[in-house]
């Protein structure tokens, strides 16, 4: 235990530092650090080191080299920089490091090296080239501000989504500001700049001075500042060796401030830390390294080599050629637990299980103290939290140990903060270890935004894919969010993979995905395809079992007909029909019927659609195909629907009695030229006789003129158009009936013998009532319906001698049916006498 | 008389869980355009969304005015449109002409249009064409089940048939396919499915990968429907070309029921105003006579006219108290069945005036000549006949249609001028090489009966049409459920011309109780008729089964030829 605190260093009353080793590094480094750019990203992120920069004068043939290393040292990628002359590196939030040029350009390259993308950061930096640039964080994304060589600045808030702001002009600026920085308030980025001893801050609108209230006088110039994490304390190192610590906003909130001459040696780095119980700067000068606070002494420490200060949310690291470093306040459990003849639960409760495993009686006696205080959940409470902040796995095991002991006394302690705990230290552990190289702590991966997603991201972004999918199986997420997630990530990498075959990648990538949910086979063959891997892409969408997502990139890859084939598949006709307008714009309109020829189900869709929109599209589509018939009827429906004029309409007609021809369609085509010979005669009669004829039917136009009293015309109209008889008669009996011409139709009856019989003038006669007309024809009628006629006009009496003459069985029940009470008492007598005798026989 | 169900018959889920769910997505939707607003709905849209929610409900939802989409300019005022259509081009234009009209005149207004049940990219399509896509804000109803009874769902998309097996359009494929993943959402998966068709045969597989892409919920789900049968309508024209005898068919023929209900004109009211009635198992009187042949239905209404009198005369002999009881508690269910009892009664008579005449026997008895396939000769003329008297041109039209399939689809036209365009339209795609002889031999389709066939006791499912034929749908479904497969069937398939069409799949289920095992949802794609309801209401009641019916659209012979005419547009 003694030994435990020996690297803890009291800075003022109440708070300890310790500086302990996260890594040594072997990445073999032939360059001081000094001499490179670096950038190293917060969060235990890569580190970037762009070798042999362009200040140093040197042979313009060596061309300079970027190295990615990990946090651990551990090489990522190297690659010669054959573009222009780099100002800044700095890292994005998404792990994608920027290269500010001098011209202004900034090259976006991922973490192994491969080139992202570019953009600029507008004209005015192209012309003045660029001085000086940061990246910097906000809750938007990454930011980068360039100081130009005519001394403004321009930034964007977030490279994700670019909009350039130039920052107003600083009055009277005629040099390079001695030091400057960006500040985030209230969602919006500043710039502070220091210019001799007047300090500015640029918003978007306005440059205004201001004063760091409380400053000692005398300062003449700032030689640095620094400003914490999270943009909420700010410090500034003045040519007087003061440091100043304040709030960012510089507003008058005495208090923050503290001064103490440190030294007059410009320092190299500096870190403020913000959210401890004391303020404190991390001053890092050539082989010094301070911690600033506001306690009058300070905590130093020597630095054997030349060091690279990087800001965390809690400490900050330290990392030379040989070691990586991490330096922070002790956080408060710990400090509870550890301190030197500390009393606290927890550190009871830790002497406790010590002894309890020496099998020691004192173990009780430090429960009783503790149980006798009422503390032990807030013991076990300690434990638990310390764990978390301890770097070596022994002290963890300890801890939890110590916390899991003391469990064992409290009735109801909620297990899932301990097994919280344990999950996420086995999690930290993990990606902690040298090989993977990303040394994160306890508060930033719990407390802040790094949430296990990101985290997996992170891994899924150095294509540990086996890691991280066992952190997912480990922490039982969901499918969705965890395995298939990364599997789809690594299937994007796997098809990058130029010297593998198509087969072999897809095949490998169907065999790791299988039916995984949420794996969507589209997005990776989407990747395939930026890659330029056409067929891969195509072999992939083969596992997609959603047609609708094949579909769209089918169309964007032009595999316009696979498109079809699969859209049509789907059965979804909405597909179809994306696919089938894509196909029109893309072909020729040959080509495109003849894509459609091959595929019923797009056709008749299509037809369908134009029908109602492109009618002309659809006679072009039955000519192509030389479907006669349909255009026939095509014809037909154009002569009514679309034709006013009575010779277009017989013209259209025409047409479709060709088309008729052609589909060898006897029928329709002699149908539609009687029509052709009915509209015109229709017209002439209409011209001569007036009165309404066209549209009716041949039948009704014969009728009309009967109605009208033209026998004549009708007569002619009939053998013209050769009506058969039998209509004919029925044709001319209802007419004559409706105009209740008796005469007439009695005339007509004895025209010649009836083809249709003598029963339907019965029916007629007495569907208009009348009986007496009736009568006379129900005489004519043939033995077979005379029965029926006579019923008809109710003649019982006869009807049923006829049918006992007939002797028809069903005859006499018929009449029989018709026999209504008294009156026709003795006709059903009859018959019934009449059934019984047929029956004797 | 009405035939009570086994006391073992299974009971039926409970589907007006169909019409909440569309009653608060409507007023969902409704809600998303805050503000009073004005409604355009679609003529074939009004009696279902009447069944749904009544005009009080939407005006709580601030609508305003109603308007019929037609092709007249409409005459609203306010600053809101709201269209509920079917996805049809034809709408598109309508809104996009109304919507252009206002930008000529310098208004802005805000459009919203419902398309039910779904919104097609066509109609997206035209919307910007015209120019007006960004204009109107675009939601879907996945309004697509109707319960219009009980035991019957509707999809009331009549123009399904046409759509699909006369254009060869198959867009609502994916509304059935989401219309069934709705129910099983709901009442659970079915354990075992069977179809035949084409149609048939992909609904199913569109609908097995939806209920794959989002399994997870359903699947814990205990199955209340045991079986699942889909039967595309061109298995069987013969049936649904058949005039209908059976009371509700009947009803259907005659007065045509729209969307469940019926407008009785003032010949059936004996007053001088129509009345619309909604006809449905809660109809009491109804309930007991609509799977009746009609010639029990008179005799039946009688008695229980004779009933209700003598119910009412019960009152003669009562004392104070008793009156009192009678009054309170009997008289109103008296007057209400009174009430129905007249209004069937009427309507039996009107059906008696139109229909017993001979010429109804007459043609009756024609079309049972057609179907047995015995005096062909006779038939032809007899429609020979009918086109000569002209009685109605769509009725000659179905008698051939008929005559053209039960001769194995080798149509002896009669030559005809009338309506030339109408008859290729309907022979192309009704006409093709049937098998129906041989189908209805192999099925026994046509019962031989010794004397006369019992309609007061029917025997089997050819009481609806008078004995003389079974309807080939209700066979096949029959069969099919008897052998629980297609085992055994395989001449029939072959004669259906749809050996690749007809499916089984059991779902292996242990959870489904023997009581779901005997529900059985019947899914005719392309409609069907009444007939085939009852009759197979019927065999449910023999073989202690319940059938539930999922149709595109009721339909009866007059609908399914009108639906074949091309229609001046």
């Amino acid at each position: 235990m003694d030994c435990y605190t020996a690297n803890w260093n009291p800075l003022g009353d109440s708070a300890f530092y310790r500086k302990y080793e996260l890594y040594s590094m072997d990445w073999d480094l032939k360059e001081e650090l000094r001499d490179c750019l670096v950038a190293a990203a917060p969060y235990g992120g890569p580190i970037a080191l762009l070798r042999n920069p362009w200040r140093k004068e040197k042979a313009a043939s060596v061309r300079p080299v970027l190295d990615i290393y990990s946090a651990s040292g551990v090489p990522l990628a190297s690659l010669l920089w054959k573009s222009g002359p780099v100002v800044s590196l700095g890292w994005s939030a998404e792990e994608e490091l920027l290269c500010v040029q001098e011209d202004g350009a900034v090259l976006v390259y991922g973490l192994h090296g491969d080139f992202r993308r570019h953009f600029s950061m507008g004209n005015e930096v192209l012309q003045n080239r660029v001085l000086d640039a940061r990246i910097f964080h906000t809750e938007f994304g990454s930011g980068v501000a360039i100081l130009t060589g005519a001394h403004r600045f321009t930034l964007s808030a977030n490279v994700g989504d670019l909009k350039l702001r130039r920052m107003p002009e600083v009055p009277g600026l005629q040099s390079a500001p001695s030091c400057w920085t960006t500040l985030c308030q209230d969602r919006v980025a500043h710039i502070l700049l220091a210019v001799g001893p007047d300090l500015y801050l640029l918003d978007h609108a306005a440059c205004s001075a201001v004063i760091p209230p409380g400053l000692a006088p005398g300062v003449s110039s700032f030689l640095q500042m620094a400003v914490s994490f999270t943009y909420r304390h700010l410090a500034l190192f003045t040519d007087t060796g003061y440091i100043w610590m304040g709030t960012a906003s510089l507003k008058v909130d005495v208090g923050d401030m503290a001064m103490g001459l440190v030294s007059r040696v410009c320092p190299k780095h500096m870190c403020s830390r913000p959210r401890s119980k004391e303020r404190a700067v991390v001053v890092a000068w050539e082989r010094r390294l301070m911690v600033v606070g506001d306690a009058p002494e300070s905590i130093q420490f020597v630095l054997d080599e030349d060091s690279y200060l990087v800001p965390e949310l809690d400490g900050v690291r330290i990392f030379s050629r040989s070691t990586h470093e991490f330096l922070h306040e002790v956080p408060a459990a710990s400090e509870e637990i550890f301190k030197i003849a500390s009393m606290a639960p927890g550190a009871l409760l830790l002497e406790a299980q010590k002894e309890y495993e020496k099998e020691s009686q004192k173990a009780d006696e430090y429960l009783r103290e503790i149980q006798e205080l009422g503390q032990l959940t807030q013991a076990v409470q300690q434990c638990i939290e310390a764990a978390g902040h301890e770097h070596q796995p022994e002290m963890q095991k300890s801890l939890l140990r110590a916390a899991s002991f003391g469990k064992c006394f409290l009735d109801r302690f909620p297990p899932d903060s301990f097994v919280r705990m344990c999950q996420d230290l086995r999690v930290l552990n993990a990606v902690r270890d040298y090989h993977i190289g990303i040394p994160l702590t306890y508060r930033k991966y719990r407390y802040k935004q790094l949430t296990i997603q990101v985290l997996l991201d992170r891994l899924v972004l150095r294509r540990l894919y086996p890691l991280a999918i066992q952190i997912c199986e480990y922490l039982r997420l969901p499918e969705v969010q965890g395995v298939s997630r990364i599997l789809a990530h690594w299937a994007c990498y796997k098809v990058q993979q130029k010297d593998v075959s198509d087969e072999d990648v897809a095949r490998a990538i169907n065999q790791k995905l299988g039916d995984t949910p949420g794996v969507s086979y589209s997005d990776i063959a989407a990747r395939a395809y930026g890659c330029g891997r056409t067929e891969l892409a195509i072999k992939l969408l083969e596992y997609e079992p959603r047609s609708g997502e094949q579909v769209p990139l089918l169309l964007k890859m032009k595999r316009s007909k696979l498109a079809l084939s699969k859209a049509i598949e789907s059965g979804d006709t909405d597909l179809v029909f994306t696919v089938l307008l894509h196909l029109k714009n893309e072909l020729n309109r040959g080509d495109f019927f003849m894509t459609l020829r091959n595929q019923p189900m797009a056709l008749s869709l299509y037809r369908q659609f134009c029908k109602h929109q492109e009618l002309e599209t659809l006679k072009d589509l039955y000519n192509q195909d030389d479907n006669h018939q349909e255009l026939g009827s095509f014809h037909i429906r154009a002569s009514y629907a679309a034709e006013e004029r009575i010779e277009g309409r017989v013209a259209a007609l025409q047409t479709a009695a060709d088309a008729f021809y052609k589909a060898k369609n006897e029928f329709a085509a002699k149908a539609t030229e009687d029509q052709m010979r009915l509209l015109r005669l229709q017209r002439r009669l209409e011209d001569e006789l007036g009165g309404q004829f066209l549209d009716l039917s041949l039948h009704d136009t014969v009728t009309t003129l009967i109605l009208g009293g033209h026998n004549k015309r009708a007569e002619q109209l009939a053998r013209d158009f050769r009506i058969p008889d039998k209509r004919l008669w029925w044709l001319k009996l209802t007419a004559l009936a409706d105009l209740e011409d008796w005469e007439e139709l009695e005339k007509f009856s004895k025209s010649k013998k009836s083809p249709i019989g003598y029963l339907p003038f019965v029916e007629i006669c007495m569907k208009q009532h009348n009986k007496y007309e009736a009568k006379k024809y129900a005489s004519r009628v043939g033995p077979e319906q005379k029965v029926k006629a006579l019923l008809l006009v109710g003649d019982v009496a006869q009807a049923a001698d006829v049918a006992i003459e007939h002797r028809n069985e069903a005859e006499l029940s018929l009449v029989l049916s018709h026999c209504t009470g008294a009156t026709d008492g003795a006709t059903a007598d009859k018959i019934q006498r009449a059934r019984a005798q047929a029956q004797k026989k | 008389m009405a035939f009570p169900h086994r006391p073992d018959a299974p009971e039926l889920p409970d589907f007006s869980m169909l019409k909440r769910l569309a009653r608060d997505q409507l007023i969902y939707l409704l809600e998303q355009l805050p503000g009073k607003k004005d409604l355009f709905i679609e003529a074939d849209l009004m009696s279902p969304l009447d069944r749904i929610a009544n005009v009080s409900i939407l005006k709580q939802h601030e609508v305003d005015k109603l308007y019929k989409v037609e092709n007249k300019p409409a005459l609203s005022s306010s600053e809101q449109l709201c269209f509920l259509v079917r996805p049809r081009i034809k709408n598109m234009r309508y809104i996009a002409n109304l919507v252009n009209a206002d930008k000529l005149a310098g208004r802005t207004r805000k459009y919203k249009v419902i398309f039910s049940p779904q919104k097609f990219y066509a109609c997206e399509m035209v919307l910007e064409e015209e120019g007006i896509y960004g204009d109107v804000s675009c939601d879907e109803w996945a309004f697509s089940l109707l319960p219009l009874d009980v035991d019957l769902l509707s999809m009331e998309l009549p123009e399904f048939f046409r759509d699909y097996f006369l254009e060869g359009d198959q867009r609502w494929i994916n509304t059935v396919a989401q219309a069934l993943h709705l129910l099983s959402t709901l009442y659970g998966s079915f354990p075992n499915c069977y179809g035949i068709g084409r149609c048939a045969k992909m609904s199913y597989e569109l609908w097995r990968k939806l209920e794959e892409e989002e399994d997870g919920e359903t699947k814990g789900r205990r199955p209340e429907i045991g079986h699942i049968f889909l039967l595309d309508r061109d298995m069987d024209f013969v049936t649904a070309l058949c005039s209908q005898v059976v009371y509700e068919g009947l009803v259907d023929d005659t007065f045509r029921i729209k969307c469940g209900s019926v407008d009785f004109g003032p010949e059936v009211t004996s007053s001088d105003k129509s009345l619309k009635v909604l006809l449905n198992a809660e109809d009491k009187v109804f309930n007991e006579i609509r799977n009746e042949h009609f010639s029990n239905v008179f005799g039946f209404l009688s008695q229980k006219a004779r009933n209700l009198q003598a119910q009412y005369d019960r009152r003669r002999g009562m004392d104070i108290k008793q009156m009192k009881n009678f009054v309170s508690q009997e008289l109103k269910g008296l007057k209400q069945e009174h009430r129905l009892l007249s209004l069937h009664i009427g309507a039996c008579e009107s059906i008696m005036k139109k229909k017993t005449k001979q010429d109804f026997q007459e043609l009756i008895k024609t079309e049972h000549a057609l179907l047995e396939g015995f005096s062909i000769r006779e038939s032809t003329s007899y429609i020979e006949e009918h086109i000569d008297r002209q009685v109605s041109p769509i009725e000659s039209l179905r008698l051939m249609c008929l005559l053209s399939i039960t001769e194995n689809g080798e149509p002896k036209r009669p030559k005809t001028d009338k309506a030339a365009g109408k008859i290729t339209d309907a022979f192309s795609s009704l006409a093709k090489r049937s098998n129906f002889r041989a189908i209805s031999k192999k099925l026994n389709l046509i019962p031989r009966v010794d004397g006369e066939y019992d309609l007061k006791v029917p025997r089997d499912m050819a009481y609806v049409f008078s004995g003389a034929y079974v309807p080939l749908s209700c066979r096949i479904i029959e069969q099919v459920l008897e052998r629980r497969s297609w085992q055994g069937l395989d001449e029939v398939v072959r004669l259906l011309n749809c050996s690749e069409f007809a499916f089984t799949d059991m779902i292996k289920d242990d959870k489904a109780s023997s009581e779901s095992l005997r529900l059985i949802l019947v899914v005719f794609l392309g409609g069907c008729t009444f007939s085939e309801i009852s009759a197979l209401r019927f065999l449910g009641r023999e073989k202690g089964y319940r059938f539930i019916f999922l149709t595109t659209a009721v339909t009866n012979s007059a609908r399914l030829m009108e639906a074949m005419s091309e229609v001046k547009a």
